[in-house]
C-alpha cells in the first residue's frame, strides 16, 4: 500500500524556484507519469519523494504520514536511476543482493529471490557478469531487478529509458508495463518523451516551470488539452497550430489567418474576438477527396512512413502545416502542388491570446 | 626541399627516442652508481678512472652495514652495531602506520569535503598551504612541545607528525577521485537501505581503491624517505632509515661511500617492491578520471 500525497511541494535553490506549491495525490497501485521539457522540475519532485532533496516548502505524506524527515532508506521506495547507477565494482548477482544484504536477509533466502528476481525481468545469463560487461538495455533490466528485489510499495524511475536506443527503449516500457501490472504496485516514471508517458500512463502529470499544468488520463491529454502547451507538447507529429485573428462575421465567428479563413463551429460561440489560435492533430486533417476542401496549400515535403504518409504544407506558420495520410497513396504527390485541406470540426481546438483553450460551450 | 610524410615521421620518431634515452640515461645513472658501488671494496669508491662494475663484486658493504657481520668489522670503515636493521623496523613501523592513518582519515574528510562541502574551496587551499611551510620553521617549536607531553624520540610522536603533516595531500588526492564517483550511483545504495557509513565503505571506497593505492603509495613514499623532522624529533631510540644513512658521512668517518651505497639501496629496494605489487592500481590510479566512464 502506497498513496502518497504531496501537499503545497515547494522546493528553491536560492532564488530559483524550481517547484512551486505542488498539490497533488498519488492512488495506491497507479501508474502516474511525470512528463515536462527539462527544467520543469519533475526530476526535483521525485527526487523529493524518495528523500534526495529536502523540501523548502510542504509536505510529502505516504499513506498518510508525512516523511519530510525520513531518511531515503526508511521511506519504502525503491528508484531506478538514468544512469543505471549499478555498482561497477560488484557483479550482476551482488548488485541484485545489495539490498537484501542491507536488510539482514538471510543468504539462502537471497540466492533463491536473485534467480527469483533475474527470471522475471530475464536476464539469469547474466548473473555472474560485472556491469561493465552489459549492454545499456541489460544495465537497465539489472537495475530493475535490483529494485525489485526489496519488494518497494513504490517505484520511482527517473528517466529509466532516456539512455538507450529507440527499439530497446519500447521493448523496456513493455516491459515497465507488464511488471507494473503483474506487481500492482505504484509507478512514480519521469519523462520528457510524451510517447512514454501516453504509452504507460494512467494518469499523465504535464509541468512545466515547477508547476502542474494539467492532470489526466493520455486521451483527456491529448483530446482536451488545457492550453497551447500541453496540445504542443504531445504527439507526434505535433498539432497544428496557427496563429490569427477571432473575428465576430455577419453573426459568425471566423477564424483568420490567410490562407485560412475558417467559420468556427457553434461550440466556440463564447469566444472573444482577438488574436487567438487554432489547434488541428495532423490525423485530422482529410487531404483532397475532390472537395473544395477548408483551405488549400502547396507540398513542401513528403515523408512516407511505411504505414502512413506524412504531408507538409507551406501555410505561413511557424512549422508547416501536417497532414497523416494513411499508406502510400500520397507518397507520388508533387513538391509544389497545391492540395485542397479539410480539416475535421469537430476536432478543432482554439486557444485564446493568452495560450488557454477556449472551452467549447455545450 | 619537400620531404614526404613518411619520411618526416621516422625523423621525429628518430628524435623522440633520442631525447628519450638520454633522459632515461640521466634517470638511471645515479641508481646505477649506487647498485654498483655498494657491491665495490673499498679500493674502488673513489677510484680514478672509475669502476663502472664492481671488481671483484663483493657483499661485504652489505654484510656489514645491515647484519654487522664479525669478519667484515675489521676494517677501518667498520659500523659494529646492527642500527639498520632496528632503523629499518622503526621505519616500516612508523611510515606504514601514518601513512595508513593519513589516507584513512584523509579520504574520511575527502569525502565530506566532495559530498558535505565541509570545508569551503578557500579552506581546503589553505590546508594545502599549510604543506608551504618550510619543516624547519615548525621542527624548533614542536620538539618543544615534544619533550614537554614525552613525545621525543618516540615512534608515536614520529607516526603523529607525519600523520599530520601529509594528511592535506591525502585529502586533496583522495577528493579529487571521490568527485568521479556519481552522485546517483551512492543514491542507490542509501535508497536500497544502505547508511552513510556503510556506502562510504561498500560502495564509495572500493570505487576508488586504484586511487586510493595511489595516494598510499604517494605518501608512504613521502614519510619513508623524510629526514628533517626525524632528525629533530629523535635522538638515539628512534632512528629512521634517512637518518640512517645521513650517519655514514660524518666527519669521523669520512666519506664510507661503499656502506652508504649498500644502505641505500636496502632503503630504496623495499619501496620497489610495494610499488611492483601495486602497479596494477598504479597506473589506473594515476589516470582515474581521464577515461569516460
Amino acid at each position: 500500500m502506497a498513496r502518497i500525497e504531496l501537499v503545497n511541494l515547494e522546493k528553491s535553490y536560492g532564488f530559483v524556484k524550481a517547484v512551486k506549491g505542488l498539490n497533488f495525490t498519488i492512488e495506491d497501485g497507479e501508474f502516474i507519469v511525470f512528463v515536462g521539457p527539462s527544467g520543469c522540475g519533475k526530476t526535483t519532485t521525485l527526487r523529493m519523494i524518495a528523500g534526495f532533496e529536502d523540501p523548502t516548502g510542504g509536505e510529502i505524506r505516504i499513506d498518510g504520514r508525512v516523511v519530510n524527515d525520513l531518511e531515503p532508506r526508511d521511506r519504502g521506495l525503491g528508484m531506478v536511476f538514468q544512469s543505471h547507477a549499478l555498482f561497477p565494482h560488484k557483479n550482476v548477482a551482488q548488485n541484485i543482493e545489495f539490498g537484501m544484504r542491507m536488510k539482514k536477509v538471510p543468504a539462502e533466502e537471497r540466492v533463491r529471490r536473485v534467480r527469483e528476481v533475474a527470471q522475471m525481468v530475464r536476464i539469469e545469463h547474466l548473473l555472474e557478469k560485472m556491469p561493465a560487461q552489459c549492454s545499456g538495455g541489460e544495465s537497465q533490466r539489472v537495475a530493475l531487478a535490483r529494485t525489485l528485489v526489496t519488494n518497494p510499495s513504490t517505484f520511482l524511475l527517473d528517466e529509466p529509458l532516456s539512455s538507450l536506443d529507440a527499439k530497446l527503449r519500447r521493448e523496456l516500457r513493455a516491459e515497465c508495463d507488464r511488471l507494473h501490472q503483474a506487481l500492482k504496485r505504484t509507478f512514480i516514471f519521469v519523462t520528457h518523451d510524451q510517447e512514454e508517458a501516453m504509452t504507460l500512463a494512467d494518469r499523465i502529470v504535464v509541468m512545466r516551470d515547477g508547476e502542474i499544468v494539467q492532470v489526466g488520463s493520455p486521451m483527456e491529454i491529448y483530446s482536451n488539452p488545457v492550453n497551447r502547451f500541453v496540445a504542443d507538447f504531445f504527439g507526434s507529429p505535433s498539432m497544428n497550430l496557427v496563429n490569427g485573428d477571432i473575428v465576430q462575421e455577419n453573426g459568425a465567428l471566423r477564424f483568420r489567418a490567410p490562407p485560412f479563413d475558417i467559420v468556427l463551429p457553434e461550440r466556440f460561440k463564447s469566444a472573444a474576438p482577438g488574436k487567438g489560435t487554432l489547434g488541428i492533430r495532423p490525423e485530422s486533417v482529410e487531404v483532397g477527396n475532390g472537395a473544395k476542401g477548408d483551405v488549400e496549400l502547396p507540398v513542401r515535403l513528403v515523408e512516407p512512413l511505411g504505414k502512413d504518409t506524412l504531408l507538409y504544407f507551406e501555410a505561413d506558420t511557424e512549422r508547416p502545416f501536417v497532414a497523416v495520410t494513411e499508406g502510400f497513396g500520397m507518397a507520388h504527390i508533387n513538391v509544389g502542388e497545391r492540395v485542397p485541406l479539410s480539416l475535421d470540426h469537430r476536432r478543432i481546438q482554439l486557444f485564446d491570446a493568452t495560450g488557454q483553450r477556449v472551452e467549447a460551450s455545450p | 626541399m619537400s620531404m614526404t610524410k613518411s619520411k618526416s615521421r621516422r625523423i621525429t620518431t628518430i628524435v623522440r627516442y633520442v631525447v628519450l634515452s638520454l633522459w632515461a640515461l640521466m634517470a638511471f645513472f645515479p641508481i646505477y652508481w649506487i647498485v654498483s658501488t655498494s657491491f665495490k671494496v673499498d679500493t674502488q669508491w673513489f677510484a680514478w678512472p672509475p669502476y663502472y662494475f664492481p671488481d671483484p663484486p663483493t657483499l661485504s658493504n652489505y654484510m656489514n652495514v645491515w647484519f654487522g657481520a664479525e669478519e667484515y668489522t675489521q676494517t677501518q670503515y667498520a659500523i659494529s652495531s646492527q642500527k639498520p636493521l632496528i632503523s629499518l623496523w622503526n621505519s616500516t613501523v612508523i611510515a606504514t602506520i601514518s601513512t595508513f592513518l593519513s589516507v584513512f582519515f584523509g579520504s574520511i574528510i575527502a569525502y565530506g569535503v566532495s559530498r558535505y562541502k565541509i570545508l569551503s574551496e578557500a579552506r581546503m587551499f589553505q590546508l594545502l598551504m599549510l604543506r608551504m611551510i618550510p619543516p624547519i620553521v615548525i621542527a624548533a617549536p614542536l620538539s618543544l612541545y615534544y619533550s614537554a607531553i614525552g613525545l621525543l624520540d618516540s615512534r608515536t610522536g614520529l607516526i603523529l607528525v607525519y600523520f599530520l603533516t601529509t594528511l592535506p595531500y591525502a585529502v586533496w588526492m583522495t577528493k579529487s577521485f571521490i568527485d568521479e564517483v556519481p552522485r546517483e550511483i551512492e543514491q542507490a545504495a542509501e535508497i536500497l537501505g544502505a547508511s552513510r557509513w556503510r556506502t562510504i565503505f561498500e560502495v564509495v571506497l572500493p570505487l576508488i581503491r586504484s586511487g586510493l593505492v595511489a595516494t598510499f603509495l604517494f605518501i608512504l613514499i613521502l614519510t619513508w624517505s623524510e629526514y628533517l623532522l626525524a632528525l629533530i624529533l629523535t635522538k638515539t631510540d628512534v632512528t629512521t632509515l634517512p637518518i640512517e644513512l645521513s650517519k655514514y658521512q660524518g666527519s669521523t668517518e669520512g666519506r664510507v661511500y661503499g656502506r652508504q651505497a649498500a644502505l641505500a639501496v636496502g632503503i630504496t629496494v623495499p619501496l620497489m617492491i610495494v610499488g611492483l605489487i601495486i602497479r596494477k592500481h598504479l597506473a589506473r590510479g594515476f589516470s582515474f578520471g581521464m577515461v569516460r566512464r
